[in-house]
């Protein structure tokens, strides 16, 4: 599979030149295809490493293991904030990201299977098949991280270390579902990059940049009533920080950083600021604004996520960080596409 | 600014809320013979930072402003006794009812904690009784709650809806069969309103005796479209109902999103032009008839238009453009008043469009729904 996509590479480079406008030449080429070509690697990698802990359990193969799973959450994280086109068909983002997930489907699902041991679950194509809380990032991390997951580093851990294998397998294989259609030669990649008057879904730059638009109120409300908001609760007393993504992992904030992260360099290379008018200009700048707010503050918190949402100086953080994100989300939606020029107001882009 | 909370009925309700009506009722006209000429229109809106739920004439002058504490959605009405209940938006957690000539004082409603609303209702003719479309979200599935209106809109009980996420819901001309269009999408408060079960979404459109709280009908649409959600509906001369649907499946696709359902058939889709459907963006925002209710009326704020289609036939009648646009409500044969989240106000038939009030970023943005108080 590797090699299909190294051949993709000299097929880029000899597209031939289209008259190109707004933002989705750009975002292609410098955004999409590194973020799920990283994706792809680093599936690829976790499964390697995987694999070698399968075949020689110890505790520093689980570690790197782990390592290697902490690397794909932080590029999962940049790539996901391209929730459309590819990455939304085919129910591919809940394949490799199950959440939120209130009723802890993803646990009792890895939980059954481990109790099973059925070797019929330990191929990509089994699982792949089956339900998409049992496929991803969150099953994964049950399995490397969840109760007896120590006993990966001992012979006995067998199937535990195969079903791992095979999720791995199944996740590298969707990123790269993902990765192809973003190929300059999919008439969705092609839409995006030159939108022209019969090309679908795109017909126009404008249509690209309402994509855009939706991309970044999708990801900046999702952090807020997926991410943070649910574990924070209303009232300290209502923290649970297992609430949150990737508590396990002590990956909680690393996920949300690398979203903020993706979506900030997603405004810049979507060109927005530029496009503005001089006196709109200001948009652009709070919504920077309001995003490294929340990613300065997500940083200096230094205990895990597991008791950070009921620690009276790191909530105190997160819920800095919720606000600003919220807040940006509210001034993409209420300013930034009314000022960008776009038909989309708070009816289109969050109607009921 | 006065913001001390008053309790009503169990629920926190801004002092302004109450405030507001004696400010606004200096608004109306001075004589109720004027009131009686005037069509009057519902609306919620985003005014300078605040949300407020709107009383307008038929030239969408504002008549009575009530500012509420959250974002608004749709209303159920009692014109003769001139009240109305204003819902807020899922998961909304208030509503308000008041009397739209501002007589009175508004009176909170909350629902239970263990439900909320989703943003529409209506009052049995004798208007005896409030319904509400909530959500049971620890159960997972769709109720419809009773307000007791004698009783200062006591919740006296509740009836499942047949489905999940009951949306919009329509009496029948019956005055007992109530039509709800369960839009199948699964959300609780705790994620606000994130979608929590887009693969296996069931929408269905069902029919409930309110007098014994048992479905009498259901239909759903055919298995592959069991993503496009029924949200919206109107109910035109002949008593059929029209629905309106979003799709929550793939961009590429492209699925009808309007439809006709007579009791005892298969519901209908229609289609429209293929140009029409593809700026639909695979979503209707609001639905509405005329004033004549031969004619149904959808609009998509994403594609900023509305789409005029004739009940009899489904023939796809023709479009009008306005951005963000999406409450529609009768305003005569042939016409409805629509309104925009750029605070636009028009007049629109299928042959024409009369702008009456030019949107401007500095306007009131007019949300999801227009009612016309009748």
């Amino acid at each position: 599979m590797r090699k299909f996509l190294l051949l993709l590479i000299p097929a880029l480079l000899s597209c031939p030149a289209v008259a190109q406008e707004g933002p989705g030449a750009q975002i292609s080429l410098a955004f999409a295809r590194p973020a799920f070509d990283a994706l792809v690697e680093a599936a690829d990698h976790a499964e390697t490493t995987i694999g070698s802990l399968c075949e020689a359990p110890s505790q520093p193969a689980l570690d790197a293991a782990r390592d290697a799973f902490g690397g794909l959450v932080t590029t999962w994280g940049r790539a996901s904030v391209l929730r459309f086109g590819p990455l939304a068909a085919n129910n591919r983002f809940e394949r490799l990201f199950f959440w939120p997930d209130p009723r802890g489907t993803t646990l009792k699902q890895v939980q059954g299977l481990l109790v099973e041991e059925n070797e019929a679950a330990t191929t990509a194509a089994s699982l792949a098949d089956g339900s998409v809380a049992r496929q991803g990032l969150p099953a994964l991390e049950v399995v490397l991280f969840g109760a007896g997951a120590e006993e990966l580093t001992a012979t006995g851990g067998g199937f535990r270390c195969r079903l791992g294998h095979a999720i791995a397998a199944t996740i590298e294989d969707v990123a790269q579902d993902v990765l192809a259609g973003w190929a300059p030669s999919q008439p969705f990649a092609q839409s995006f990059i030159a939108p022209d008057g019969s090309s679908a879904p795109y017909r126009s730059a404008s249509e690209v940049k309402g994509e855009i638009i939706k991309a970044l109120t999708t990801v900046f409300q999702f952090v807020h009533a997926a991410e943070l908001r649910p574990a924070l609760g209303e009232k300290p007393d209502k923290a649970r920080g297992k609430r949150a993504p990737f508590w396990r992992s002590d990956l909680t904030f690393e996920l949300v950083v690398a979203q903020l992260q993706g979506a900030r360099d997603l405004l810049e290379q979507a060109g927005f600021t530029e496009a503005l008018p001089k006196d709109h200009r200001w948009i652009a700048d709070s919504i920077l604004f309001e995003l490294n707010t929340a990613l300065g503050a997500l940083r200096s918190i230094d205990i895990p996520p597991e008791h950070a949402f009921e620690d009276q100086n790191a909530r105190g953080k997160i819920n800095l960080a919720d606000l600003a994100v919220e807040h940006a989300g509210q001034q993409v939606s209420e300013q930034l596409a009314g000022a960008l020029g776009l038909s989309m107001g708070f009816n289109a882009l969050d109607g009921d | 600014m006065v913001t001390d909370p008053v309790r009503s009925r169990g629920a926190l309700i801004d002092r302004r809320t109450f405030l507001a009506l004696a400010g606004a009722a200096s608004l109306a006209p001075p004589s109720a013979a004027a009131e009686k000429d005037t069509l009057l229109f519902l609306g919620a809106r985003l005014n300078k930072g605040g949300f407020e739920v709107v009383v307008v004439d038929e030239r969408g002058r504002d008549r009575l402003v009530l500012p509420v504490e959250a974002r608004g959605h749709s209303f159920a009405i009692d014109a003769p006794r001139r009240r109305a209940v204003a819902f807020g938006r899922s998961p909304g957690r208030y509503a308000v009812t008041f009397n739209v000539d501002g007589c009175g004082d508004p009176l909170a409603i909350a629902p239970p904690g263990n439900r909320h609303f989703f943003g529409h209702g209506v009052f049995t003719p004798d208007g005896r009784l409030m319904l509400s479309t909530e959500n049971d979200f620890n159960g997972a599935r769709g109720v419809i709650g009773i307000y007791d209106v004698q009783a200062g809109f006591e919740r006296i009980g509740e009836f499942a809806s047949g489905g999940v996420e009951p949306h919009e819901a329509v009496l029948s001309r019956d005055g007992r069969t109530l039509c709800i269009a369960n839009g199948g999408i699964l959300t609780h408060p705790d994620y606000e309103r994130l979608k929590l079960n887009l693969d296996t979404m069931k929408p269905t459109l069902a029919y409930i005796d309110i007098a014994t709280g048992e479905i009498v009908e259901q239909v759903s649409l055919a298995p592959e479209l069991h993503q496009l959600s029924i949200r919206h509906l109107a109910t035109d001369r002949t008593g059929t109902v029209w629905f309106g649907c979003q799709h929550q499946g793939q961009a590429t696709e492209r699925p009808p999103l309007v439809g006709r359902h007579r009791r005892g058939r298969e519901p209908e889709l229609f289609p429209g032009p293929s140009d029409a459907l593809r700026a639909f963006d695979n979503y209707v925002g609001s639905m509405s008839v005329d004033a004549s209710g031969d004619i149904v009326a959808t609009s998509s704020p994403r594609g900023g238009l509305v789409a005029f289609w004739d009940c009899a036939t489904g023939r796809f009648l023709g479009q009008q453009a306005i951005p963000d646009g999406c409450g529609v409500a009768p305003l005569g044969s042939g016409k409805v008043l629509a309104t925009s989240g750029r605070g636009a106000v028009a007049s629109m038939s299928p042959a024409a469009e009369v702008m009456l009030v030019e949107p401007d970023q500095s306007k009131p943005a007019w949300d999801n729904h227009l009612r016309v108080f009748v």
